[in-house]
């Protein structure tokens, strides 16, 4: 719509365009009805979503690489690992841990329990001296493992990662992603259609000034302008109340759950209030926007004379 | 100023065509009457000045444009420069007087002030000052029609379109409407009404075109109808 047509809009057109929505108030209601159910179930998929993604880029980002040596191995073969490791584009960072080191820490880790190691010293430690590898691309770790395994017997015992749960993560980020296009998609068919039969009955109980309009000579643009006003003010007015459902929801099962994800991952969820905002953008601009195609869609038809 | 110049119209579920090779022209200021019988292609001649429709043969001229070359964002401004009368007056129920005639001139953005103005000017034009304020169905069919007239000349066009303006009123009612024509087009707006009002047609003794079977029979002068019925 050209932004002329909107300057020399009446300014009564708002007012028109309540009457309007108040005089097809069951087919309104109806449409702003659809475009919440449509919104509460996508945002539903989009807060899964955001999670998970969430939880994914955690969990990569704590994700190391280690290269446990063979207990044989020699400063020699250490020092050509090392070289040939820090050589490598994709790695962040080399870190060495040494089998006391390895030992210190898993006793700590025991708290309570730690004297059950008691009796091992440096003499008889059973724990490996290691690398622990940070990579700058978590998509890399595969790579990175067989350049490490090159050293297999030349010092390295074995490699390992959190290889699982990356892969799993992975495979539901997919799944996730995928079905939330799709849900994104048929929802916003169907209301597209609800708003366009709104929009269409306002259209036809109009049809006599639209085609007074047609003959004094009004633009298509000016003409089109209250109604893709109506739709979209319905849109908007669907998001508006669908955003407050879920929001009210969201706090209230974050405070059952209480943060615990029953993951056997270290991640946290997303932000509440990051969650929140991106989806009240979303939601208002995706109410906006259906309410307006549907309008565009409804009217075509009578602008034709 | 208006001029076909061999315009054939056929429409695909016909076999016969609406118009066939019509030239006509009409000069600016010049007061007009169109006549035929019901499907002598009167309705098809207005569709075409509009640009509702386009000529399948031929072309048209208003005030010197090809309407055919008009792109579909241009066909409001032409329609800008004509005013249209119609037989069933399309007033709008829920607004007034004013407001009707006001309407016109609010969607092609005039300001505020210059409808204040304009708006009672028309009104007193077509006698109605004293139904400024009064809704449509208060209104008789003659005085509804004056408010047609002044909604079609508040934009000042150069030319006014009549379709049947005269269809649904009693004779004398009908004078009244034709001579509210006539003094808008001594003021210079050229004027074509189509009609099949016999009596009316002879009283005026204007130009007069006459459509028989989409053929333009007569174009006579002096106002003498072009068939008899």
């Amino acid at each position: 719509m050209k932004f002329s047509s909107l300057k020399t809009m009446p300014h009564n057109v708002i007012r028109d365009t309540l009457k309007s929505i108040e005089r097809n108030n069951l087919m309104s209601a109806a449409s702003v009805l659809s475009v919440i159910a449509a919104l509460i179930i996508l945002g539903i998929f989009l807060i899964l979503t955001i999670n998970v993604q969430q939880v994914t880029k955690d969990v990569e980002s704590k994700l190391e690489l280690k290269v446990f040596f063979q207990s044989s191995y020699t400063e020699a073969q250490k020092s050509t690992i090392e070289d040939a490791l820090k050589n490598s584009s994709m790695i962040e960072s080399v870190n060495f841990e040494s089998a006391q080191e390895a030992l210190d820490k898993f006793t700590v880790s025991l708290e309570d329990y730690a004297p059950l190691l008691s009796g091992y010293n440096s003499q008889n430690n059973p724990m490996p001296a290691s690398f622990i590898i940070r990579v700058k691309d978590p998509r890399d770790l595969q790579a990175v493992q067989t350049l490490a395994m090159t050293f297999k017997d030349n010092g390295v015992e074995y490699v390992r990662y959190g290889q699982e749960y990356v892969e799993a993560l992975v495979t539901f980020n997919k799944f996730t992603n995928t079905l939330s296009i799709v849900v994104l998609a048929v929802l916003s068919l169907i209301s597209i259609f609800i708003i366009y039969n709104t929009i269409k009955l306002t259209v036809f109980a109009r049809r006599k000034e639209i085609g007074i309009m047609k003959y004094v000579g009004a633009t298509n643009a000016y003409i089109r302008a209250p109604f893709i006003l109506e739709g979209t003010l319905l849109g908007l007015m669907g998001a508006v109340v669908a955003f407050l459902i879920i929001r009210i929801a969201y706090y209230y099962i974050l405070g059952l759950v209480g943060g615990n994800l029953f993951l056997p991952v270290d991640a946290s969820l997303a932000s509440p209030d990051v969650v929140m905002t991106q989806l009240v953008f979303f939601f208002l601009i995706y109410g906006g926007f259906i309410g307006a195609v549907g309008s565009v869609f409804a009217i075509r038809k009578f602008l034709d004379v | 100023m208006i001029e076909f110049k061999n315009v054939t119209k056929s429409f695909e579920k016909n076999t016969s065509d609406a118009l066939k090779d019509v030239s006509l022209f009409i000069d600016k200021g010049e007061f007009v009457f169109l006549v035929g019988r019901s499907g002598a292609g009167k309705s098809t001649f207005i569709k075409l000045l509009l640009r509702e429709i386009d000529a399948t043969k031929g072309s048209i001229y208003i005030n010197n444009y090809n309407v055919a070359n008009l792109s579909k964002k241009e066909i409001p401004y032409l329609r800008r420069k004509m005013g249209i009368v119609f037989q069933d007056f399309r007033l709008l129920e829920s607004k007034s007087v004013y407001e009707n005639v006001a309407y016109a001139m609010e969607i092609i953005g005039k300001p505020e002030k210059q409808i204040q103005k304009r708006v009672p000017l028309a009104l007193d034009m077509v006698g109605l000052s004293h139904r400024i304020n009064h809704y449509p169905h208060e209104l008789s069919g003659g005085e509804q029609q004056r408010v047609v007239i002044a909604r079609a000349i508040i934009n000042n066009p150069s030319i006014l379109i009549c379709d049947e303006p005269t269809g649904n009123l009693d004779p004398e009612t009908s004078y009244e409407i034709i001579c509210i024509l006539e003094e808008i087009n001594r003021r210079g707006t050229t004027v074509v009404v189509v009609t099949h009002d016999r009596e009316i047609v002879d009283k005026m003794k204007k130009r007069v075109l006459t459509l028989e079977d989409g053929i333009l029979k007569v174009d006579d002068a002096t106002g003498r109808y072009g068939y008899e019925v």
